[in-house]
């Protein structure tokens, strides 16, 4: 005879459902925290040598600008180089323009790891062997690395703007923070990919070459886009179209949402995908 | 008494080229250890599986404690504890590590008895998963299934890696939860400590129940091998025409045979000759099972 469950215990069950996903949550970011130390030094490194950089070209800004003015104009902007001697300017088309090609696979990594990944370790079973609904895996999932890509921008913010403090370099904090806020939606985004792939196929490796195909496709389509008139219809497509250079510019909220809503669209129906289907082992 | 697992035809197929499990039907009571016996691809772990929620049926219905699989997966598997067959720990984590994330996972605040089982069962909690052997992570794998104390065990190859005096000491605590009054359900494929512990068996082939009895019932409705040792020489060909008698071997005064019924014919055969001894054994479970493989096969052919 089958068991209806009552409003008591659905009302212990929710309680409960929160907990588990607090439990995920925690237990995923402490396991990815060695991964945020890596990329967030690694690139913070990077945009830090930048900055550091900026101070040799800085007396030589006017020369650069003109050797720049020989180079084509589309060029030019598809690499967004507008003014080497303003240091936002040259920090995005030296780092912040660059940085989602590279930081974007920090949760690609993570989300397709998170199914798929755990299907072909065989650690799935155990882990589901928990009263753990599967919505609760892959939103667990989305807010972990979502957290722990906030901490990889945070390391390369703190780099960025400890070096320019360091090496006397015009660049505020709000700059900063601006610049790599902004790499939040468009990196998630694209996590968010490989999460609905990891959903729907059960294959890692399919899970990180569709997001990963996509990254670079778009970013090209945009790149190439600025440069030739006939590809700028197709920019809007891109998602780096909606990025723009918030280190000089300030961050567009309307672009940050859409691209949050976006990737949170995509969990959901990764979500709802994961629901329906097998669980392979 | 109430039914810790029920299914009703239950089908899983995936397609055409694995085979699954189909119209299952299978009734588990509170309270006892339940064997569910088959070679590797008969459908166990498909079964398990399918109750636990993590494959979809394809027809058919089941009930873990009176909870649909399909609906309240959640529930169910707060209600049990799981060793999968085939599993794999986080690489990076300790035992330690893991027992206290599934602990959170299912509000669990103390973690003593799993620290006891830990101990009975010699699993090494403190190093990384990656530097286990097979055996240590299989008794890993035994401590988060049952360190919340589960109404439900359902355990898929509970013993396999583990030595003989840790075999022993985990029959020891599936005694113990029996006499708790929980529930235990495990494939294994070792007969000799299904016969030990398990109230009933059921039998799996080719993805459909093919027996369930107590595990004596099965044993003692089955063959039996019986050894004749006569004064004088006899005739072994009247004994190889029963219609109950196969695998006849010896001649002479000693004679031996596998029998699967008329027994009455066979003692009043015997009794026509001088009998000095009759050896009259019940096979083992092993021997039992290995049966119902061959009438398989044999159907098979």
């Amino acid at each position: 005879m089958s068991v209806v469950l009552n409003r008591g215990e659905k009302g212990r069950h929710a309680a409960r459902a929160g907990g588990t996903l607090f439990a995920l949550v925690s237990h995923t970011v402490r396991m990815q925290l060695r991964g945020v130390i890596i990329w967030g030094v690694a690139l913070g490194l990077y945009s830090a040598g930048m900055v550091a950089s900026f101070t040799a070209i800085e007396g030589s800004a006017d020369q650069l600008n003109q050797l720049m003015d020989a180079y084509p104009k589309g060029m030019l902007e598809a690499f967004g180089v507008t003014d080497l001697g303003d240091p936002a300017n040259y920090l995005h088309s030296q780092v912040f323009g660059l940085a989602p090609l590279a930081l974007s696979f920090f949760p690609i990594l993570a989300l397709a790891n998170a199914i798929a990944g755990a299907e072909e370790r065989g650690t799935i079973d155990v882990l589901l062997g928990n009263p753990l609904p599967r919505w609760q895996l892959v939103a667990g999932n989305f807010i972990a690395a979502s957290i722990s890509l906030l901490e990889i921008c945070a390391v390369v913010g703190l780099l960025t703007w400890g070096t320019a403090a360091l090496v006397d370099v015009d660049l505020s904090l709000r700059e900063v923070a601006d610049a790599v806020l902004n790499l939040w939606p468009i990196c998630i985004v694209f996590g968010t990919v490989a999460l609905l792939c990891s959903a729907l196929f059960h294959r890692r490796g399919l899970a990180i070459a569709v997001p990963a195909f996509l990254l670079f496709g778009t970013y090209l389509i945009d790149t190439i886009g600025r440069a030739s008139e006939d590809l700028e219809d197709w920019r809007p497509v891109s998602v780096f179209y909606y990025y723009g250079s918030a280190i000089e510019n300030g961050i567009d909220w309307t672009h940050f949402g859409s691209i949050t809503l976006i990737a949170l669209a995509l969990s959901l129906l990764a979500a709802l995908v994961f629901k329906q289907r097998d669980i392979y082992t | 008494m109430s039914l810790a697992i029920e299914t009703e035809k239950l089908t899983k197929a995936y397609g055409r080229k694995a085979r699954g499990i189909e119209d299952v039907d299978l009734a588990v009571e509170e309270g006892e250890v339940f064997g569910f016996l088959g070679p590797n691809g008969a459908g166990k772990t498909t079964t398990v599986r399918t109750l636990l929620g993590f494959l979809r049926p394809t027809g058919g219905r089941g009930e873990v404690f009176g909870l649909d699989i399909r609906r309240d997966s959640v529930e169910i598997r707060a209600r049990v504890g799981n060793l999968p067959g085939e599993f794999a720990l986080e690489d990076k984590m300790t035992g330690e590590g893991l027992l206290e994330y599934f602990a959170r996972l299912r509000g669990v605040k103390d973690l003593g008895y799993a620290r006891e089982l830990s101990e009975r069962l010699g699993a090494e909690l403190h190093r990384p998963m990656r530097r286990l052997s097979r055996g240590n992570k299989q008794k890993i794998g035994l401590v988060q299934a049952m360190f919340h104390r589960p109404p439900l065990l359902m355990l898929d190859e509970p013993t396999g890696g583990l030595d003989p005096l840790v075999q022993e000491e985990f029959l020891d605590i599936i005694e113990e939860v029996r006499a708790e009054g929980r529930t235990v359900f495990f494939s294994s494929h070792n007969l000799a400590e299904v016969e030990r512990v398990c109230d009933r068996v059921g039998i799996i082939r080719g993805g459909r129940l093919a027996a369930v009895e107590t595990t004596e019932t099965l044993i003692d409705k089955s063959f039996r091998h019986v050894v004749l040792t006569f004064a004088e020489d006899v005739d072994p060909k009247p004994f190889a025409d029963l219609s109950g008698v196969r695998n006849l071997e010896g001649g002479g005064k000693r004679i031996s045979f596998t029998l699967d019924d008329g027994l009455d014919e066979m003692v009043k055969l015997a009794a026509g000759h001088r009998l000095v001894n009759m050896e009259y054994e019940r096979p083992s479970l092993e021997e039992v099972f290995l049966t119902y493989y061959e009438r398989e096969n044999g159907e098979g052919r």
